[in-house]
């Protein structure tokens, strides 16, 4: 099938016209959030193939250098048939000196390029016209006017596109390009010729900027929005959570009710029902906060975002841009840390990415549920505002934020080492204020939950079935405590007692280090509960009745803020960074961490 | 006329940008040439962002944001 390349820079609109074109027939190479990986979709005949933002041929982080390098590749294949180069039509100059690198670039490999304008409603709106017949003749290749948000345009685009396409010998750009100045030069005057005042075009920006940007006002409305997208975790997602539990409980409740008790029922209902269940109940947290973190990516706020950050964040060894990688960390790791990529300092990037585990990730919501239900009374102040396993919760992902500052912090300091003439600084472009399109969102978030569930269900899954089995079997040897699963807790139970845990702790701690999902599950089973995920209320109240220490339980819940107990994220980790040493010390290092910290609030409190 | 650095321009002013000192990443300065910021170029500065954070600057018809260590190496004047 023959290729179509679409490019352009970030925050012109080219997601959405890539929408438009595949009309949602789409496919995310890996990992969604921010535009780490291409993108494929079917356009009438031809494969459209999006790439990520870059700013410029000559790459400064490592997005960049991927999307630059992929782009290369793909202009010297002989079926990339054309390339469509994404502008902001209301930035011209800046705009065309990045068209024109793209221009020269394909006329050296003797390809076809369509500029497509893009965010005409936006001129119109100005008042202002573009002459595409002129500009395309001053450019020597084909110009459209579009916008992918109203779709003006778009079908006489379609048009133009799929007849160039077809050609056997697409028309490659007639002009000639001269060095770095020259295009510079170039896009200077035709900016001046046919694009709009920059004064108009940004005043409306620059006004809310002043806002935004204002120490006072600008710090109380990042810290708003922190609220309420940390609010949103518990008050939008909690109830969806339950409504997958529920409705989970009440198929495996049918379906077991057609096999009758026994030995199958048993295994339908606790590893297979209780294995779906315990990965697919954190898909709506996943999307809900993919949901967020994209509206306020497309809105233009994440870039004011990371720029507020910059400087404490610095001090801590990270960079303004380490800012949407932490945050979404908080709904999974793994999307996190190839978000990481657009971080400018490869130094910067490393420290992010190796402290981003510590973020209080999805899976670790229903281990802090438990042990918080089992270790703070459910007691409200002040009429229910205050509530203390609110307060618990907060804190705990408080204390994953601040351990992840005081590790980068470290690391920054004594381990990796500093190398100022190659590390690159902090440039970012503040985009316009825009109100997102439904469209890019929905992508997103469907991707963000699908890709969760490919990557980590078969884990989970076969987990959550493993530890049945070997808690099920010996049947005939008498219960729990000598089945296979007693057997090994029984052998590592030495391990966990200084932090005042017993063989049962031990074993659920340690399946756990494959997907700490499993925990809640593991515990369920060990402590002879079935469908513990579906009833943490009864294995906490059992939990309580079997008298769990508050030092070692207190313990317990810090170990998980700190070990790295997942087996998708060391596997990402590991590709990120090319290093198996990194991904290993990760798990080792922060185990250690773990253990320690779990061992003095076990012999403290 | 005053020597200064972008880290030190005035809110709302606008600027001429003198040099680019010496010792400036040559990827870094080939992308600040990309973004427009030469010798002889205007621009417009909004000062540093919240807590002391980057200056925020327009050039052409982009609003960006660089961090102290980069605004420093660029000389400017203010233009009255």
């Amino acid at each position: 099938m023959k290729k179509i390349v679409l490019v352009g820079k970030p925050n012109s609109g080219k997601s959405l016209l890539f929408n438009q074109l595949t009309g949602l027939r789409q496919k995310v190479a890996n990992y969604p959030g921010v535009t780490v990986e291409l993108k494929t979709g079917r356009f009438e005949q031809f494969e459209l193939v999006d790439y990520p933002g870059a700013y410029s041929l000559s790459s400064l982080s490592r997005d960049e250098e991927i999307a630059v390098q992929k782009l290369q590749e793909a202009m010297q294949l002989p079926d990339t048939a054309l390339v469509i180069c994404n502008l902001d039509a209301t930035r011209l100059e800046s705009s065309l000196i990045f068209g024109l690198q793209v221009q020269a670039l394909a006329k050296q490999q003797q390809k076809s390029v369509v500029f497509a304008l893009n965010m005409a409603d936006e001129l119109a709106r100005f008042g202002h016209e573009l002459d595409t017949a002129a500009l395309s003749k001053a450019l020597g290749s084909p110009v459209f006017s579009i916008s992918a948000k109203t779709l003006l345009g778009i079908s006489d685009f379609r048009q133009a596109l799929l007849e160039l396409a077809a050609q056997a010998q697409p028309p490659i750009p007639s002009i000639d390009h001269g060095d770095e100045q020259a295009l510079r030069t170039l896009s200077r005057s035709l900016s001046r010729q046919f694009g709009i005042n920059a004064s108009i075009v940004l005043k409306n920006q620059n006004r809310i900027d002043a806002f935004m940007l204002n120490s006072i006002t600008g710090g109380f409305a990042f810290l708003l929005v922190m609220f309420l997208l940390f609010q949103s975790i518990f008050t939008l997602a909690a109830p969806l959570m339950d409504g997958v539990e529920n409705g989970i409980a009440a198929f495996a409740h049918w379906v077991t009710g057609y096999i009758g008790e026994g030995r199958t029922s048993d295994f339908l209902n606790d590893a297979i029902f209780g294995g779906i269940g315990s990965f697919l109940v954190f898909v709506p947290q996943i999307m809900i906060l993919t949901l967020i973190i994209g509206l306020l990516e497309d809105s233009g706020y994440l870039a004011r975002a990371a720029l507020i950050c910059h400087r404490p964040l610095s001090y801590f060894g990270l960079s303004g841009r380490s800012f949407i990688p932490y945050l979404s960390g908080h709904a999974c790791a793994i999307p996190a840390i190839m978000a990481a990529r657009t971080i400018e300092s490869p130094r910067k990037r490393l420290i992010t990415m190796m402290t981003i585990p510590l973020m209080a990730c999805s899976a670790r919501l229903p281990v802090y549920a438990l042990l918080i239900s089992v270790l703070i009374p459910e007691q409200s102040y002040l009429g229910g505002i205050v509530n203390l396993q609110g307060i618990a919760f907060f804190g705990l992902y408080l204390m994953g934020i601040v351990i992840a500052l005081i590790v980068s912090f470290m690391l920054s300091t004594f381990v990796i080492r500093e190398d100022a003439k190659s590390d690159m600084p902090f440039i970012l472009e503040l985009p316009n204020y825009r109100l997102p399109h439904w469209k890019p969102l929905f992508v997103r978030v469907m991707a963000s939950a699908k890709s969760f569930v490919y990557r980590s269900g078969p884990v989970i899954f076969a987990v959550t079935v493993l530890i049945w089995l070997l808690g099920y079997f010996p049947t005939d040897a008498g219960g729990l405590q000598n089945s296979y699963l007693g057997q090994i807790g029984h052998f590592i139970e030495p391990i966990f007692s200084p932090l005042g845990l017993d063989w049962r702790y031990g074993v659920a701690i340690l399946m756990s280090f494959l997907a700490r999902e499993v925990f809640v599950g593991a515990l369920g089973t060990l402590f002879g509960i079935d469908g513990a995920d579906e009833n943490i209320a009864g294995l906490a109240a059992n939990i309580q009745a079997d008298g769990l220490a508050f030092g070692a339980g207190f313990g317990l819940l810090l170990f998980y803020v700190v070990a790295l107990q997942c087996v998708a994220t060391v596997a990402t980790i590991r590709a990120e960074t090319g290093s198996k040493r990194i991904a290993a010390g990760l798990v080792i290092g922060y185990g250690l961490l773990a253990y320690l910290l779990a061992f003095l609030a076990a012999n403290l409190f | 006329m005053s020597i200064q650095t972008l880290w030190d321009a005035p809110k709302r002013t606008t600027v001429r940008v003198t040099e680019l000192v010496a010792g400036l990443n040559p990827l870094v300065v080939n992308r600040l040439r990309e973004m427009g910021l030469e010798p002889g170029q205007l621009l417009e500065s909004f000062g540093r962002g919240p807590f002391n954070g980057p200056v925020v600057v327009q050039i052409q018809d982009c609003v960006y944001t660089l961090e102290q260590q980069i605004a420093q190496q660029i000389l400017i004047t203010p233009q009255p």
